[in-house]
């Protein structure tokens, strides 16, 4: 009885410590964040504090409360330190200095529309604990609903620049979920709703050619809680994953890209490494062994070493009337001209 | 191959020419500023050093600069320094969003095209009734590092149409020519919906018209119920055709790959976010699947510390592999972060290559508020060529912004 007491015990401070961790109650706060809900359920107005914000333009100074303006209730205060020493919150005013920087907002537009009520945007001030005081943008859709904006992809009305900004929307094209296979079916459509928060950079980093040879994730290796393709060790495991997504490399890089690799880490044919193909690749005989079955399931790994001039390896036997045979699938149809484009005339030499 | 002391010299002067261009562009800077951002990496075991240089800036709302270029040098036998110019392109955009235009160096992603950087152009036009986009770009296929290939072109476009503000379809062409001969000739289609606030619902196919047949084909439903996201995907892959038509091995008919799985994320606590996904695959002419599930735990609630976890499995054909990866990154107070990422990943079919290839890295990084970044790491693996690897990280970052 005492050890399931004893159990109950240690799963009970357990579980109130992993509440903690997960977030899923409140964390003490040693500095005594600023009680925004007290003052809201106490009635006293916001302008009391934030004196001036109901008349500010565009480019005027956030409106946080001085000393001043707290000795005016609190007549007595029990430090005689500036009462921001304690009670604020630095990603607050961190918050509220970026949305300065980053939108086009004037409070003074605002306030005549929402008849002095703050909390109707700032919903964060009535809450217990909030974590942001700064309006989310499903707010703003509340009452702007910038359709017409949004099929012209103008975000110029409220943001500065969005691609300097980098927010992650939280109420619109979430990236949430596997988001690095998921982004090229939803790009389809929406391009340039992509190219309002992304630079070209961001594309090409990945999709171009000349890309600077280092990863993204390679270059942010400080940064591992962040998704990512080819992230830890998938130099080690790129041959796995290349055999079990046929044709999914290839819509990044070019048939080249692996001999280029290869090459210049020195695992290429005609560099130091051996044959890299089992025993029976190349078998004698119908069928010819393994290489036919597998240069159909992933062409593009065959391409990767035996492309360009190394097709003519291929050639020497799959020639019109040579013993590799007809190399072509059953259903193979073509619209080129087989006696004068390329590859077709690289076999079917003569009009054969 | 030999190479001359001018052309050398290309290698170097050729980048600075566009980075300054980049910046001859943003010379009537006004109000908004000229963000600037110099990454310098090296790492031990090439070894390499590298400098990237990135500069962009909205002169004003509706023309945008940006530009790319990097160079660096390997400490290898016979390796020339290179360099290259990764993005340089300008964009105006029409005041009232009827259109843009984008010219220089950048990639083309529209539609059912599959992405290709390209130097060249790209026009939009909308409808001034905005329900209607008409794309158009050409150009001629980035060759790397200031290479030169004749004949060689691609051209395409797009046509789409919005549906009662919930709905998107598209129709795209692309033609791309490589030494006068196709390499490409594709027509595609697209379609995304958000019928209501819960559903998302996106699709893309494209067709290709050489060797006739669908080149490749995806689909994604995805449904929010805070705190869940289930997202359904179906894929379909032709990988002969995805290949340039003029390579002999886009004409051994291939088996096209059909995948078709699921993602879940569930926010399972404010702090704990977990992603599960699976597919069912067919590839060429056997089934198998692949899976994992990862979990993300952040530390507190800026996010700034993270616990990680991740499990893998891949069965497929002759591709079968378990992973574990663990993550952590631990704030260490006065802008230092210290990061640390394991991994174990087991080959069903070793060959030779380890039972095991083990990888971790650690890393310390710093970041001032006066935009300077420092991150150096240490990594050691072992791999299927080598037993036994170590490597040192070095990053040196500095962003700018000049008014």
């Amino acid at each position: 009885m005492n050890q399931r007491l004893t159990l109950l015990m240690i799963l009970s401070v357990a579980l109130a410590a992993c509440a903690g961790v997960l977030g899923l109650k409140g964390t003490q706060n040693p500095s005594h964040p600023f009680e925004h809900r007290a003052h809201v359920l106490k009635g006293v107005n916001c302008k009391e504090c934030h004196a001036g914000v109901n008349a500010a333009g565009e480019l005027d100074d956030v409106h946080f409360p001085t000393p001043k303006d707290c000795v005016r209730c609190h007549e007595k205060p029990h430090d005689t330190r500036d009462c921001r020493t304690c009670h604020t919150e630095p990603y607050v005013r961190a918050s509220a200095d970026l949305a300065r920087k980053h939108l086009k907002f004037t409070h003074a537009q605002h306030m005549a529309e929402v008849k002095g009520d703050c909390v109707r945007c700032h919903l964060g001030v009535a809450e217990p604990n909030p974590t942001a005081l700064r309006p989310a943008m499903a707010t703003c859709f509340g009452c702007h609903t910038h359709q017409d904006q949004w099929a012209v992809r103008d975000c110029d009305g409220c943001h500065v620049d969005l691609e300097a900004e980098h927010v992650k929307p939280s109420s619109h094209v979430v990236h949430e979920g596997d988001f690095v296979r998921e982004h090229g079916v939803r790009a389809a459509s929406a391009r340039d709703l992509c190219s309002s928060c992304h630079s070209e950079r961001y594309c090409a980093s990945c999709h171009g050619v000349g890309t600077v040879p280092l990863l993204p994730a390679r270059r942010a290796f400080d940064e591992p809680q962040l998704s990512g393709l080819h992230s830890a060790g998938f130099r080690s495991r790129h041959s796995e994953e290349a055999r079990a997504q046929p044709g999914v490399c290839t819509s990044c890089h070019s048939e080249n890209s692996c001999k280029d690799c290869h090459t210049r880490a020195n695992v290429a044919a005609g560099g130091k490494a051996q044959n890299p193909h089992p025993p029976d690749w190349l078998a004698a005989g119908r069928g010819g062994g393994q290489h036919g079955v597998q240069a159909r399931i992933d062409p593009a790994s065959c391409a990767g070493c035996h492309g360009g001039a190394g097709e003519q390896l291929c050639v020497g036997c799959h020639k019109v009337g040579g013993s590799g045979g007809n190399p072509h699938g059953s259903n193979f149809r073509s619209t080129k001209n087989k006696t004068r484009d390329v590859p077709c005339k690289l076999c079917h030499a003569g009009g054969l | 191959m030999c190479k001359t002391a001018a052309m050398r010299r290309r290698y170097w002067v050729s980048p600075l020419l566009a980075f300054c261009g980049t910046l001859g562009l943003t010379r009537n800077v006004c109000a908004d500023p000229l963000r600037l951002r110099a990454d310098a990496v090296a790492e031990a075991q090439a070894p390499a050093g590298l400098v990237i240089l990135e500069g962009r800036d909205k002169i004003r709302p509706w023309l945008y600069a940006e530009g790319l270029v990097w160079t660096g040098a390997q400490n290898t036998p016979n390796a020339d320094p290179a360099a290259d110019v990764m993005v340089l392109a300008v964009r105006l955009r029409e005041p009232h969003g009827l259109g843009e235009v984008r010219a220089g160096r950048f990639v083309v992603a529209t539609g059912a095209v599959r992405p290709v950087q390209i130097d060249g152009g790209h026009a939009l036009a909308r409808a001034p009734w905005q329900s209607t986009t008409l794309e158009a770009f050409a150009g001629a296929p980035v060759v790397p590092r200031f290479g030169t290939t004749g004949y060689d072109w691609l051209g395409g476009g797009r046509i789409g149409q919005t549906l009662y503000s919930r709905a998107t379809i598209g129709a795209s062409y692309v033609q791309r020519r490589s030494h006068k001969d196709i390499a490409d000739d594709e027509v595609g289609a697209d379609f995304a919906a958000i019928p209501v606030r819960w559903l998302d619902l996106a699709a893309r196919g494209a067709f290709d018209l050489t060797s006739p047949g669908i080149a490749d084909a995806l689909a994604s439903a995805a449904v929010r119920m805070s705190p869940l996201r289930v997202e359904l995907f179906a894929a379909h892959r032709s990988p002969s055709r995805l290949l340039p038509a003029t390579s002999l091995f886009s004409v051994l008919g291939d088996f096209p790959s059909q995948s078709i799985g699921s993602t879940i994320r569930w926010e399972a606590a404010p702090r704990l976010d977990v992603l599960a996904s699976g597919a069912g695959q067919h590839v060429g002419g056997e089934f198998g699947g692949n899976g994992f599930l990862r979990a993300l735990l952040r530390t507190s609630d800026r996010g700034d510390g993270n616990l990680g976890f991740e499990g893998r499995r891949q069965d497929v054909s002759s591709a079968k592999w378990t992973g574990l990866r663990g993550l952590a990154t631990l704030p260490l107070g006065r802008g230092f972060r210290y990061a640390t990422e394991v991994e174990l990943a087991f080959p069903d079919a070793p060959r030779g290559r380890g039972i095991a290839w083990p990888w971790g890295l650690a890393a310390l990084s710093w970041r001032s508020s006066s935009g300077w970044e420092a991150a150096g790491a240490v990594e050691a693996s072992a791999t299927p060529e080598h037993r036994y690897q170590m490597n040192a990280l070095l990053r040196v970052s500095k962003s700018l912004e000049i008014r």
